[in-house]
């Protein structure tokens, strides 16, 4: 009797482990690095990739924001138990090729017809896909850039005061002086209160704007040889001491706004600009009680961004069969519909081009023009930079901006220090 | 002979307990301060002997100061309150005051929120425009805070946090301990005359003693150790301001993937836990009043 039913549990148990093993099972990290209900998007479309898929599952793992994503995978990896694919910011690229933790994906392009199935995607956005040695190891997903978010209604309700000092109302700043000017008119005090801010440049990111506020200016903060450091250049200073300027000297634009809070301020209508990932905009979109507008981040000698976001990585150390579907998974989340869907829900930019020949984002995007510019903006977009340990690099750049931005140091001395900072992490002494 | 078999079969006994202990608990630490000693990150990926390289560049750093400073100051601020309020609501809830059941519960209730929810919880309430604190200082016509978005007050709001969180935890430890307090030492008291401060002074506090040790000693370490809220609410910033020893020490080893460095804070911590602890029992460990069993 005994014998029987250990005999039955056996037959039970190599069952499932016959089915479950004919299944390739992908472990998929990702991060949500905006404010917005973005896991419940990725879980339909793993959805429906299964479905397309029945061989492959996908297990899609909330692994936090950027930095917590990019410490879950380095985790796993110093743990021997990578995940299959993961989705990480895409300057952690270096480091995350120093720990050899992945495979080229030259060969799967190959495949795919090489050239011409990598011009589907927007340059842009390949630049940071590529290793020092040239293969390519990401294929781009949620992909962004900052972007300046106006609020129109605001804009008008101030017309008189605008047009006085010879602004216009109807249009936002597309200068760096015009956005100071703005930024004056627009923010509305009563008693030491300020009841509204012309402008909010958030916290946690700033280094990622900084390096648009660089670019628009004609300079870098990091070479792309991921080695000369430019941190300290006179053009970065001038950025630097226009933002002091307007959260110190002003007081137009409050100091070290959290990241994830500043969508809700902007939508809560205490601020009538900011800069933010274009990837926020879904939820001002659909929460926004107010006409709004989207434009390119103001220019100094330049209109100039950074772009920004995560690409698909697939993993060393995991099955070749694993690998396979990785892939197929990483080029069914960026093929033209699924793209475009992500766009929709999300903001980010449509990362493949075809996408924008869909009727379904055509009639989407006449809806809601807005959402063009981060795509239009792409025209000068550069690489975002990277750099091998990145993470101590960016907690430098960050560190010290901070410092400058609550005045507690000088913003030479500020850049003077990350500067230091950022060439020993990459010196790695 | 048969005193002597009774003890082996004592240590025959405390062997699972040492096992894991040793396992999970000494091995890590030995582990760990010899791995201080070597260079182990992200350019150097296998262990090399580096003597006190580590320790010299911590030394040199000053976010390494900034945040021993703040660590300390963690303890220091959020202690003594946490401990003097937590014995005061254990002796009105003990001499059964109106409503006790309403106390007990809202003072215990946030030591049973998980953390992770707790510091959600917090980071709306200290939302600089939606957050109800702000909300409420503004109604009062006080200037609003920056909360966590700022490094004159990241520090305190976490301190705040903490204290709120664990308020109730040393409560019920304190509640247990004047169980042990002799009623008859009361009466008597009352029967000669002293008033309700004068009968805590001379009777609660003391003989509290040996609980307060406990307390102490838990509170300390606890505090030194604080990560969740850290984690969720600040990850340490703006500038570092809210970055604590075991933060530190995260960040080094799972962000900066420097290994090396964060094993020399680890022995760091422990070295300070050991003293602290060290200390303290030498110092009051004699001096409490036990209660006559």
């Amino acid at each position: 009797m005994k014998g029987k039913a250990f005999l039955a549990v056996l037959v039970i148990v190599l069952l499932f482990a016959s089915t479950a093993s004919a299944k390739v099972t992908l472990r998929f990290f990702y991060p949500v690095g905006v404010a917005g209900p973005l896991v419940k998007v990725i879980n339909g479309m793993v959805a429906k990739f299964e479905k397309e898929n029945p061989g492959v599952d996908v297990e899609p793992v909330y692994a936090g924001n950027y930095n917590q994503t990019m410490q879950k995978v380095q985790t796993a990896l110093l743990g021997g138990n990578p995940p299959d694919i993961a989705v990480v910011e895409i300057s952690e690229l270096y480091s995350l090729l120093q720990m050899n933790a992945l495979i080229p994906l030259d060969n799967y392009v190959e495949r795919e017809g090489g050239k011409s199935f990598l011009a589907n995607y927007f340059e842009g956005f390949l630049g940071n896909a590529y290793g020092r040695d040239r293969k390519i190891y990401g294929i781009p997903f949620q992909r962004s850039t900052p972007i300046l978010y106006w609020n129109k209604d605001m804009f008008r309700a101030a017309g008189d005061k605008l047009k006085a000092a010879g602004l216009d109302p109807n249009r936002p700043p597309e200068t760096w002086g015009e956005l100071v000017e703005y930024a004056k008119i627009l923010t509305i005090r009563e008693g030491s209160q300020t009841k509204q801010y012309g402008l909010i440049i958030p916290g946690g990111w700033n280094d990622w704007i900084f390096e648009a506020f660089s670019r628009q200016n004609g300079s870098q903060l990091l070479k792309e040889d991921g080695l000369t450091v430019t941190f300290d250049s006179p053009e970065n200073l001038e950025a630097l001491k226009l933002w002091v300027k307007l959260m110190q000297e002003l007081k137009v634009c409050p100091v070290l706004r959290p990241w994830n809070i500043t969508p809700d301020d902007f939508i809560g209508g205490v601020t009538a600009m900011m800069y933010y990932s274009t990837g926020g905009m879904a939820k001002i979109r659909k929460t926004a009680k107010f006409e709004w507008g989207a434009a390119f981040q103001p220019k100094k000698k330049q209109y100039g961004t950074p772009v920004g976001g995560g690409d698909f990585h697939i993993f060393k150390g995991i099955p070749k069969e694993n690998q396979d579907a990785s892939w197929k998974f990483a080029k069914f989340m960026s093929r033209p519909d699924m793209a475009a869907h992500w766009s929709i829900e999300s903001g980010y930019v449509a990362v493949n081009k075809k996408s924008y020949e869909l009727p379904e984002l055509i009639d989407f995007l006449k809806k809601f023009p807005q959402m063009t510019v981060a795509r239009d903006q792409l025209k000068y977009a550069y690489p975002k930079m990277m750099a091998v340990n990145y993470q101590l690099i960016r907690n430098a750049m960050t560190t010290n901006l901070d410092a400058a931005l609550e005045g507690k140091k000088t913003p030479e001395e500020a850049l003077k220090d990350a500067h230091k900072l950022m060439v020993e992490a990459i010196k790695g002494s | 002979m048969r005193e002597k078999l009774e003890l082996y079969r004592a240590y025959l006994f405390l062997i699972p307990g040492l096992f894991f202990l040793f396992l999970f608990t000494y091995l890590p630490i030995i582990w760990a301060s010899w791995l201080s000693f070597n260079r182990w990150n992200l350019l150097s990926p296998t262990p090399k002997f580096s003597g006190l390289e580590n320790f010299i560049k911590l030394w040199h750093h000053d976010v390494f100061w900034l945040v021993m400073k703040n660590s300390f100051f963690f303890v220091t601020i959020s202690i003594f309150p946490t401990m003097f309020l937590a014995l005061v609501f254990a002796i009105l809830i003990d001499e059964r005051m109106k409503g006790r059941v309403y106390y007990i519960y809202s003072l215990f209730y946030p030591t049973l929120i998980p953390m992770a929810a707790a510091a959600m919880l917090w980071v709306y309430i200290y939302s600089p425009n939606l957050g109800i604190l702000n909300i409420l200082l503004s109604k009062l016509g006080l200037p609003k805070l920056g909360w966590l978005g700022s490094s004159e007050t990241s520090l305190w709001a976490l301190i705040i946090m903490t204290f709120w969180k664990n308020l109730g935890f040393f409560m019920l430890i304190y509640l247990a301990g004047l169980q042990n307090v002799s009623r008859e030492l009361y009466e008597a008291a009352y029967i000669d005359g002293a008033g309700w401060w004068r009968r805590h002074v001379a009777i609660t506090f003391p003989l509290v003693g040996p609980t307060s040790l406990f307390v102490l000693v838990v509170a300390i370490i606890l505090t030194f150790r604080v990560f969740d809220q850290i984690h969720l609410m600040t990850e340490g910033g703006p500038g570092n301001s809210s970055n604590v020893i075991v933060y530190y020490i995260y960040e080094n080893g799972f962000k900066f993937f420097d290994w090396g460095k964060a094993s020399a804070l680890t022995t760091i911590l422990v070295m300070i836990l050991l003293t602290l602890t060290l200390i303290i029992f030498g110092i009051f460990g004699r001096r409490i009043t036990y209660t006559a069993d």
